[in-house]
């Protein structure tokens, strides 16, 4: 099996009174972070009856799963789901083929043009969209985007765009040019070299992409809010926002709804943790 | 030969051209189009629904620098940021420092700190409105305390409640960078710090800390902007309120452009902002990047 990276233990001293005192600060900060899941996991399978009556921090009587029907047909799971997995998926897709493309055609010419395209790029980073919304919702009403799955998806690529050319950027040194040389020798076109050589070899770079992208995407409210109105194309996010307005003394059941939009997140950054801790920490280390 | 090989150059520059452009086009409508729009329509008095947009010259302005409530909503920001960036930070480099110590279950530890990140910010919001004005008051009244927990209902502890429901979400993410950074300190400079004579403490402030340095960057700059443009946490928690006590800079623009249909001068106050990331950011970089440079 292979040692995880981040928490090899190198030549750190062994357990000591000092490492007692660490051990202790993070049991207690671990109780804190954890308290809040343990609450929602457990208030969602509790009847109402249950959460006015004996100790909040009991474990629920019996396991019912009456919330989570509930929630599930409030939260209308089997088309927010799908949408939200739709838009997500295919937005997070195109953004690592474009991304890609975009870091390493930058990083192949010496062209000002192409300079000039990285700090253009790098705007998005600076000004968040969230700061823009605004005016993206009003060019996205005007052009009519707004309320289409098309329009969902192209609003979520420029928005994310920026970061992820960045993020791409900062993997190109993996690339090696020698390999490039020798295709294009061989009379391979730009095309042939990008999807056939650079594509490849950039795999790691995307996962890590797709992987940081997709949650913020999943996640997101402000910009899903403005741009989806109709029922048939909202997404869970949004649904949710209205189940806990409607729900607010019910909180069974959106607690319920809140585990259910978690989960599929959860499950993906634990089965691929390697990529997410990767894609944060680049320029962490090197600055 | 020389003209077969600048023509074999130009057909590879419009290929590279193909790759670049569908990027670059989206992001130029998407992103910037709005961003110069939004710079325009912060001069007009524009409603949002009407096809008429009256110029309104700097009167959007003159009004942002007089209004109780765009300066109530940059002062609940401000606080809200500079609150977050030191708790975050310390928070976040503590429980780094911790995990890469010698300590039982770490990668257990590391999981339960990172959950709460993947849940969207609306759902944090509600988890902590139910956590304070439910769940600790039954719990309160289980154990026969008189302790009002209820944070987000008063206008002083609201500040304090969205603080811990944002640290929480957030700590354990910025955690993982700077264990990152922590794994890559080359074990040599403890080594020689220890030869040196340097205790525990003084290894800590005169080998790790300067070694975070790149990832405090990162960080820094992040939870700054992340929270300058806090939105998301808000809805489903406190509503900005009570009263305007957490009405943050992009709920009021939100508030005043949408639902007071004052598109103009929702469009100045997001110039405001967009002014105050660019400050924000660029004086990070600088001072930060030379303090990099200088240790």
């Amino acid at each position: 099996m292979k040692k995880d990276k981040l928490l090899k233990n190198t030549n750190k001293s062994s357990f000591g009174p000092g490492t007692l005192v660490l051990q202790i600060i993070v049991v207690s900060a671990a109780l804190f972070f954890a308290s809040p899941l343990f609450i929602i996991l457990s208030y969602s399978f509790k009847t109402k009856r249950e959460i006015y009556i004996g100790n909040p921090l009991s474990l629920p009587e019996s396991l019912n799963f009456n919330n989570y029907i509930n929630a599930y047909e409030k939260l209308n799971l089997k088309v927010t789901f799908l949408n939200t997995a739709f838009y997500t998926s295919v937005s997070v897709l195109v953004l690592a083929i474009l991304c890609g493309a975009a870091a390493w055609t930058i990083a192949r010419n010496k062209n000002k043009f192409f300079k000039f395209s990285y700090f253009y790029f790098i705007i998005g980073i600076l000004i968040p969209a969230q700061a823009l919304f605004l005016p993206i919702y009003t060019v996205g009403f005007k052009t009519g985007l707004v309320n289409t799955r098309a329009g969902v998806i192209f609003m979520f690529i420029a928005t994310n765009i920026s970061f992820g050319v960045f993020l791409m950027t900062s993997f190109m040194s993996t690339v090696p040019i020698e390999l490039e040389e020798a295709a294009k020798i061989d009379g391979c076109s730009v095309f042939g070299i990008y999807f056939r050589i650079v594509m490849p070899l950039l795999k790691p770079a995307m996962a890590t992409l797709i992987i940081m992208l997709s949650f913020q995407i999943w996640n997101d409210y402000l910009m899903s809010s403005l741009f989806v109105s109709t029922n048939k194309l909202k997404t869970i996010t949004v649904a949710i926002q209205a189940l806990f307005s409607q729900q607010s003394s019910d909180y069974t059941t959106a607690f319920a709804a809140i585990v259910i939009s978690v989960l599929p997140i959860c499950i993906l950054f634990i089965s691929m943790q390697k990529y997410f801790i990767k894609g944060m920490t680049v320029g962490a280390v090197k600055g | 030969m020389n003209t077969h090989d600048s023509k074999f150059k130009k057909h590879d520059r419009i290929q590279y051209l193909i790759l670049l452009l569908p990027g670059l086009i989206i992001f130029t409508i998407g992103l910037i189009i709005p961003m110069l729009l939004g710079f325009y329509y912060s001069f007009t008095s524009w409603n949002g629904m009407t096809a008429e947009k009256p110029f309104a010259g700097l009167s959007n302005y003159y009004r942002l620098f007089h209004d109780t409530y765009a300066a109530q909503a940059w002062i609940f920001t401000i606080k809200f940021t500079l609150l977050n960036t030191i708790l975050q930070n310390i928070g976040a480099i503590l429980l780094a420092v911790a995990l890469d110590s010698a300590i039982k279950l770490k990668k257990l530890f590391r999981t339960i700190f990172f959950i709460p990140c993947l849940i969207s910010a609306l759902v944090v919001g509600f988890i902590w409105l139910k956590l304070y004005g439910n769940v600790l008051p039954a719990l309160m009244d289980y154990l026969g305390k008189d302790i009002n927990t209820m944070l987000f209902g008063r206008d002083d502890t609201v500040l304090a409640g969205l603080i811990i429901a944002n640290n929480w979400q957030w700590i354990g993410y910025w955690m993982l960078i700077y264990l990152a950074a922590l794994q890559s300190i080359p074990q040599e400079l403890y080594s020689a710090a220890k030869v040196d004579g340097a205790n525990a403490f003084q290894q800590f402030f005169f080998v790790t800390l300067p070694m975070l340095a790149p990832a405090l960057t990162i960080c820094i700059v992040g939870i700054t902007t992340g929270s300058l443009k806090v939105y998301d946490l808000l809805v489903a928690s406190t509503n900005g309120g009570p009263g305007r006590a957490s009405t943050s800079i992009i709920y009021y623009i939100y508030s005043t452009a949408i639902n007071g249909r004052q598109y103009g001068y929702g469009s100045a106050l997001s110039v405001s902002l967009i002014v105050v990331l660019l400050i924000v950011a660029l004086i990070q970089l600088r001072v930060l990047k030379r303090r990099e440079v200088q240790l």
